[in-house]
């Protein structure tokens, strides 16, 4: 068929203004006032990058997972540098909850941005626990429940891969949370749509996809793991397709469930390719290492990509993506049907 | 000073010999590394899309005004990226970040103990004391491998620091490690009453030997250390050093790269 278009490319739009394009969104019950937020674990408590950049251009941040009682994390070498990405194994390294609160709570709650307080236990009683002490403490806008770090070893495999597992536990925690609850879901689980279908059933406002994948990296001439806890998880671009694939999923399966997507964003692009997928809000994490005016300046991108592309509000990207056509002049030919 | 990130491009990038290199780049305006204390480091990255995602940490070695000056190796792949890096290429700096080593004391000698490309810190300590006319409070300890690994050599020379060089295979100065010229520095120390102190940057296993000997001697001893980093400022949390006291870990980004030798939790 060589009369056939090879593609039906978008119709010309005319551009905007970048000034004209909203980033101001909904994601869920919230407002959020950009869709680009600072994920966990690549922000801190948020004042480190205060001395770099204004915190208060940010739709939101993500804080450092918390746990009841402060953790030390594990031994190092932590992190290592791989193809287009990282490996960490902090080992949830945090203040726990009541310094949490005390100390750092007031400084986000200032910044008159969307707080995301991210929580983890290490069995039902210490989620429920910290879901109850953070979902009341005032400044905090969503708790992001955390059942998929690979980097603990106490029971953390089950609550992010057994979906019965995840529907009790999220559920034990919405009951007592005074803040909607978005769980955050790992993507070793094997079966992702299941998964947020369970923990959307037991009431969680929405789903953070992904988590780190697990992974390994080798010194040949030490011959021993570049890390110590020998497996960690992998974050930055390499893991991209795999994060875009998973929201693209659980978004076609369950539309109408709030998704942050994450994984591997770098530039106003990649966040535009997240919220085509289905996700209502964007997370930038591994970014921010390398540059801590990393969100500000994806945020800027995302917006004169939009103006380009005729894109006036983020919900006319949001699940925006077109399939392929069906007609027949595109499908692969029955064996046979074709010769040359 | 706070420290900023900015952009800079190459203004000459000097090769020293065996792999070694000494980096200068240019920003636009005044910066404020300007102000950077001996052991403090910067986070430089260069234009290297997806593939390397993080910056590297280097000591400066010096600068001024616009100007900042790095001392590296061609090792791993970022470093092998900057060996070949022409002037007007671009680099993004972020400095000047940890806590680097006290000023130069005139009622203390400095016994700059340096391994390799471990030099920048105790390089600028050095600079800064012969500025302040304590050169003669400054004496080098300088190891390597062979010949090419000791480098700058010239500038201590200049600014009247004595040196005691070592190399392992005795091309240069004494052969064996440098840490075997130290004991016996400190012995005479003690013998004579003579306030010293051990600031040392290097490879670990050198780090080791030197806190050992510094313990042993009781002489206050600041190890400068290099550890894996992301970020530089206290983010991720990768740059752990294990510590005594009420945690068990410190980061080399923001508690150090300086540490006291009786705080670390080493063998």
């Amino acid at each position: 068929m060589s009369g056939a278009p090879r593609t039906s490319g978008p119709a010309l739009v005319p551009g905007l203004l970048p000034h004209t394009v909203e980033l101001g969104c909904e994601f869920g019950p919230l407002l959020l006032k950009s869709p680009l937020l600072a994920a966990s674990g690549c922000f801190a408590y948020g004042q480190q990058f205060a001395a770099f950049t204004d915190l208060r251009a940010l739709g939101g941040l993500s804080t450092k997972g918390i746990s009841p009682l402060p953790r030390h994390g594990n031994p190092l070498p932590r992190i290592c540098e791989t193809a287009a990405g990282m490996l960490n194994s902090i080992g949830l390294e945090n203040v726990g909850v009541e310094a949490f609160v005390r100390d750092k709570l007031p400084f986000l709650r200032d910044l008159g941005i969307s707080v995301w307080v991210n929580f983890f236990g290490t069995d039902f009683a210490t989620y429920i626990e910290c879901a109850r002490l953070l979902g009341g403490a005032p400044g905090v806008d969503v708790l992001e429940m955390n059942i998929s770090c690979p980097n603990i070893k106490q029971g953390g495999i089950e609550f992010g891969t057994v979906p019965e597992v995840a529907h009790r536990l999220t559920r034990a925690c919405v009951e007592v949370s005074g803040a909607p609850i978005v769980v955050k879901l790992t993507p070793n689980a094997g079966d992702i749509v299941g998964m947020a279908d369970a923990v959307r059933q037991a009431g969680a406002m929405g789903v953070s996809l992904i988590n780190t994948i697990t992974g390994m990296a080798i010194d040949v001439r030490s011959r021993r793991p570049r890390i110590a806890t020998t497996y960690g998880g992998l974050s930055g671009p390499a893991i991209k397709p795999i994060a875009l694939r998973m929201v693209h999923q659980v978004a076609t399966a369950l539309p109408g469930l709030p998704i942050c997507g994450m994984g591997g964003v770098l530039s106003g692009e990649d966040a535009l390719e997240f919220l085509m997928a289905g996700a209502g809000c964007v997370q930038i994490g591994t970014a921010n290492f390398a540059e801590p005016g990393a969100v500000q300046r994806i945020t800027a991108e995302l917006r004169a990509l939009m103006a380009e592309l005729g894109l006036r509000r983020v919900a006319d990207a949001v699940a925006s993506l077109r399939p392929w056509p069906l007609e027949a002049a595109y499908q692969t030919p029955a064996a046979g049907e074709f010769s040359t | 000073m706070t420290a900023a990130q900015f952009e800079a491009r190459v203004a000459a990038n000097t090769r020293l010999g065996g792999g070694y290199f000494s980096l200068e780049l240019e920003a636009e305006e005044p910066t404020p590394v300007a102000a950077a204390r001996p052991g403090q480091f910067v986070m430089l990255r260069g234009a290297w899309g997806r593939e390397l995602l993080n910056p590297r940490a280097f000591s400066v070695l010096h600068a001024e005004g616009k100007r900042l000056t790095i001392l590296a190796k061609a090792y791993g792949q970022g470093t092998r990226r900057m060996w070949a890096l022409r002037p007007g290429e671009p680099m993004t700096v972020t400095g000047p970040l940890g806590v680097g080593f006290p000023d130069p004391d005139p009622e203390i000698t400095d016994l700059l103990v340096a391994g390799g490309v471990g030099l920048p810190p105790l390089h600028m300590q050095a600079r800064v004391a012969a500025a302040a006319g304590l050169a003669g409070k400054q004496e080098l300890f300088y190891g390597g491998r062979d010949r090419e690994d000791l480098v700058l050599l010239a500038d201590f020379e200049r600014w009247g620091v004595a040196a005691t060089l070592a190399t392992e295979d005795g091309s240069v100065g004494v052969r064996g490690y440098v840490t075997t010229a130290l004991a016996p520095r400190l012995e005479q120390a003690r013998a004579a009453g003579e306030r010293v102190r051990v600031l040392s940057c290097g490879p670990t296993p050198m780090l080791v030997a030197v806190r050992q000997i510094g313990l042993a001697h009781e002489v206050q001893t600041l190890l400068c250390l290099e550890e894996n980093m992301a970020c530089g400022f206290g983010v991720c949390l990768g740059c752990a050093v294990p510590v005594h006291g009420v945690k068990p870990y410190r980061y080399c980004c923001t508690d150090g790269p300086v540490f006291d030798a009786r705080e670390l939790r080493w063998p």
